[in-house]
This record gives structure tokens, sequence and C-alpha cells, in this order.
């Protein structure tokens, strides 16, 4: 039977949902001539106050982009602050992508032996981490920032340091990454009641990324059992044996390996419709997992996975609206722009 | 004034005036050999820089693929991609063609992009990457030209200076001087027989 606090939370997501954009909203944003025009859309909505803080000659795409992360890691963790037990862990393992994306951004600098400061970070306050980003953010290099996260979720990264010195690749830690925070999240899934309808979200967001990792890699030619090594070990829709004939296959093999799956069309859109793959990837990528999360907004409305859904409409949102203002800032035509956006 | 007007009047500076000319008219076969070779080399240059529009059309091409990328990822996203690229490292030498001091571009390492994580940021480097070579190459070639067109000026210049001024100028000279020569050694023979003249009537 279901909890109240469940209950409570789904209808507390009903109520945040109407404060989402609506296409239409995007769409009408996405015409605006300029950055000040986009603003002015947005001073009515969640951005208003954050927005309204900013002087109007210092508008420009950046300090945009940082206000609509922070709201998206505003509505995660707001939600996470309704509920208690399982799905309390559950919400808030959901919204250490965060944390995993700011992960990356470190090792990308370290890795580089270039400075990283924290406002190159998805703004992230102390609340709702625990790890220790001020300390990451001065380290002096991977080792010593790897070292940083023994006493988190992330300790057991260590175990790969050897294979990013051999590889040389930092993809091997980044990836690494991804699949501690799948583990985990499937971990904290299994401890829900109704797992199956965030299964169907979770899981397939595991397939995509484990597919987008493939194509990535496979595009760079890299060996099929170092890709092999980096797929995340979270088996939904795509079995392990068809992970492994996709790394094992070549890219022409795809649209073969994935027939009778629910990604057929995945592969066909992005390899056979454009010259350079890689350009569409994760738009393709993406726009499949926001589908899925629309599908559930609309089909799983008393179902714990409505959350999961709400959470994914976050942060489409949020991505639309960094790429419009990005579009303004580069002046990007209007059709272009309409391509990009996950609608 | 002209040349002849100052000039001295000795077999010595005919022999001088000799000289300089053969010096001159070797000067001016050094630069003509010169100018020609400096004109071939800009021919070869000019070849590189008329790859300019398809390099344009690449570049924009670049451009567009970095633009998708900024879309996918936003700026920050963006530029936490680029901070992993191992960049590029070029060294820039003096080098010496017939005296003409062009650059030199060296690429002592090329960029490594290979770890970068989003696809779409790594097909803006690969395509940008490709192209950063040639775009050094080009500039090469195009300064190189520029130093050179300049110098080619100046050496033609030279060339049509001796050609018509001075080693006509020195024909000129050397024309009066020995003029001037045959005037005085016949001044010297008339001479030479008067006194004989002389000398002969006054001993009969």
């Amino acid at each position: 039977m279901r909890s109240p606090s469940i209950i409570y939370l789904i209808t507390r997501t009903h109520g945040r949902r109407t404060h989402l954009l609506t296409s239409e909203s995007i769409k009408t944003i996405s015409k605006s001539k300029s950055l000040s025009e986009m603003v002015d859309q947005l001073l009515r909505g969640d951005y208003a106050a954050e927005i309204s803080k900013l002087p109007s000659e210092e508008v420009d795409s950046v300090r945009l982009e940082k206000i609509f992360l922070k709201t998206l890691v505003e509505r995660f963790f707001t939600l996470t602050t309704d509920t208690r037990g399982n799905v309390k862990e559950f919400l808030e393992a959901f919204a250490a992508r965060f944390e995993v994306e700011n992960l990356k951004r470190v090792i990308r600098a370290k890795h580089a032996r270039e400075k990283i400061e924290e406002q190159n970070l998805v703004p992230l306050s102390r609340e709702h981490t625990l790890i220790n980003f001020p300390a990451l953010t001065k380290a002096g290099n991977i080792e010593e920032a790897v070292s940083l996260l023994r006493e988190t979720d992330y300790a057991s990264i260590d175990e790969r340091l050897e294979a990013y010195r051999r590889s040389g690749h930092p993809i091997v830690l980044e990836s690494f990454l991804d699949r501690i925070y799948f583990t985990r999240l499937w971990e904290k899934l299994e401890g829900m009641v109704e797992k199956e309808s965030l299964k169907t979200l979770v899981g397939e967001e595991v397939d995509l990324r484990n597919l987008q990792l493939i194509l990535t890699l496979k595009l760079r030619n890299l060996a099929p059992k170092l890709i092999e090594e980096m797929i995340i070990p979270v088996y939904y829709r795509l079995s392990k044996s068809n992970l492994r004939s996709l790394t094992q296959g070549g890219l022409e093999d795809f649209p073969e390996i994935l027939a009778g799956t629910t990604y057929d069309r995945i592969a066909e859109e992005i390899l056979r419709k454009s010259k350079a793959p890689a350009v569409n990837l994760e738009t393709v990528i993406s726009k499949r997992l926001y589908q899925d999360a629309s599908f559930a907004l609309k089909n799983l409305f008393l179902k714990s996975g409505y959350v999961i859904a709400y959470l994914l409409f976050c942060e489409k949102e949020a991505r639309n609206l960094v790429t419009i203002a990005t579009a303004i800032d580069l002046k990007i035509p209007e059709e272009e722009l309409q391509r990009r956006l996950l609608l | 004034m002209s040349a002849a007007g100052r000039a001295g009047v000795s077999r010595g500076i005919l022999l001088r005036l000799r000289e300089q000319l053969e010096f001159t008219k070797k000067g001016q076969e050094l630069l003509k050999m010169k100018r020609d070779h400096l004109a071939s080399e800009t021919n070869k240059l000019l070849s590189k820089v008329a790859e300019r529009n398809k390099l344009d059309s690449r570049l924009m091409q670049a451009y567009e693929s970095l633009k998708a990328a900024y879309l996918n990822l936003g700026y920050s996203g963006l530029a936490s991609q680029a901070t992993i690229v191992d960049k590029m490292e070029v060294k820039v030498r003096p080098w010496s063609i017939m005296g003409v001091i062009v650059p030199e571009v060296l690429v002592e390492k090329e960029a490594n992009i290979n770890s970068i994580s989003s696809p779409s940021a790594h097909q803006a480097a690969s395509e940008l990457n490709a192209l950063m070579k040639d775009l050094i190459q080009l500039a090469e070639a195009e300064s190189r030209i520029e130093s050179i067109a300049y110098e080619l000026m100046m050496t033609n210049r030279k060339v049509n200076a001796l050609e018509r001024v001075l080693i006509p100028g020195l024909y000129e000279l050397i024309r009066y001087v020995e003029g001037r020569l045959e005037e005085e050694s016949l001044e010297e023979f008339f001479r030479a027989k008067r006194v004989k003249q002389v000398i002969r009537r006054s001993k009969q």
C-alpha cells in the first residue's frame, strides 16, 4: 500500500509542475530577438527572483546560464525536503547528478593542470553535497583530488586511477563516476515501493547513456575492451550481450543490433541522417530521454515515476533555456535553434 | 651637372671606372637573379594563399560545429570540455630567403583532443584542430609574401636604378674619360712634334 508521504510528494509535484514553462512558452521565448527580451519573458516565473537581481547591463548568456542551473538545482532539492526515508535517499541519489557533473569538471581541469574555480561549476550549495568542492578545486592533480574523495560515495574511483594513467584519458574516470552514480541510484530504486514506474525512466536513461558512450567512443575508434570496461553495469532494455555486440561491432552494425529494441530508431537517426554523427548525438539521445519523461508525465500521473519525470522536465527546461540564451548570444538562426530545442 | 663634368681624367681613373662598371654589371646580374628567385618564391606561396577560400568555407563549417557544441553544452559545459585539450605548441623562427628574413612556423606539439568526452565538443575540436595546421601555414605564407613583396619592390628599384641611371652614367663617364685621354695624347704628340721642330731649327 502506498504511504501517505508518497501521495503527498506526488501531489506536491503536480503543483510544482504548473511552474514549469510549457512548450509554447519555450517556443515564444526562443523567438526573442535579444537577451533582454528573453529576460522580460522570464520575469513572471520561478526565475524572476534571481533574474531581477541581475542589473540589465550585466545580462549575458553566461550569467543567465548560471541562474538557470541554480534554479534547476533548487527545484531538485526542494523536492527532497518534502520527503523522508527511502524516498528521500532515492531523490538525493538522483540529484547527485550535479555533484557528478561538478566532479567531472574538476577532473578535466586537474587532468589538464588548469585552474578551476567554484564559479566554473554547477552552482551547488554546501548543504546539498558532502563533497568539499573548494578543497577539490585547489588540489594539485588528479591523484590529490581523488584522495579527497576517500570518505565519500565516490571513494571507489581510486580503483580506476591505474586505468586512467595507462590510457591518459580522463573519460575513464568520468565514465566511472557515471557508473557509481547509476549503480547507487539503481540500488536505492530497489528499496522503493513503486519501482516499476521509476525503473522505466532511470533504466532508459542508463541505456541511453551507455548507447551514447559506446557511440562516442566507437566514433573515435577506441578498443572494444576499453569501451566495455566503461559501460554502466545496469542493464534495462539493453542486455549485456546487446552492449557487448555494440562495443565489438562496427558503427554500421548498430541499427541491426538495436533492431527489436526500443532504441532502433536512435541509431538510424544518428548514423544515417547526418554527415557528422557526433554533432547530433547528444541532441538525439536527450530528445529521446525527455520524450520518455513526457510520456511518463502524461501516463504515470499517480505514480512515483511522475516525480522523476518532473525532475527530468526541469532539467529539459534548464537545458532549453541555456540553449536559447546561447543561441541569442551567438546569433543563431531561428530555424536552427528550433531544431536544437528539446521540445 | 653630369658625372662627366666632375670627373678628373687619367689612365688610372679610366681603369677604376672600367672596374666599377664591371662590378656594377655583376651587381645588377645578382640583383636580377635575386628578383627572379623572389618572384618564383612568391609564385610558390601564391598557390598556398589561393587555398584561402577553401579554408574559409572549412572554417565556417567548423564554426557551425562549434556553435552546435555551445548549444548542446552551454558556455560552462563547453568551457569545461575545452580545459581538457592538451594545447598545441608552435615555435616561430626567422628564416632567410635571399637575405629576406621571413617567419618559419614549426608545430612542435599538436593539440590532443582525444580526452574530450562530449561528442559534439569533440567533433568541433577535431574540425578546428584539423584546420589549425592549414591556418598556420596560410598565415606563414601570407607574412612571407608580405616581406618578400617589399623586398621585391626594393630590388626592382635597385635593378632599375642600375640599369637606367648608374650603368649608363658610367658608360658616359668612361667615354668622356677616353675622349679626354685621346685628346691629351694627340696634344702630347703634337707638342712633341713642335718641340722636335724647334730643336731642329735651332741646330740649323
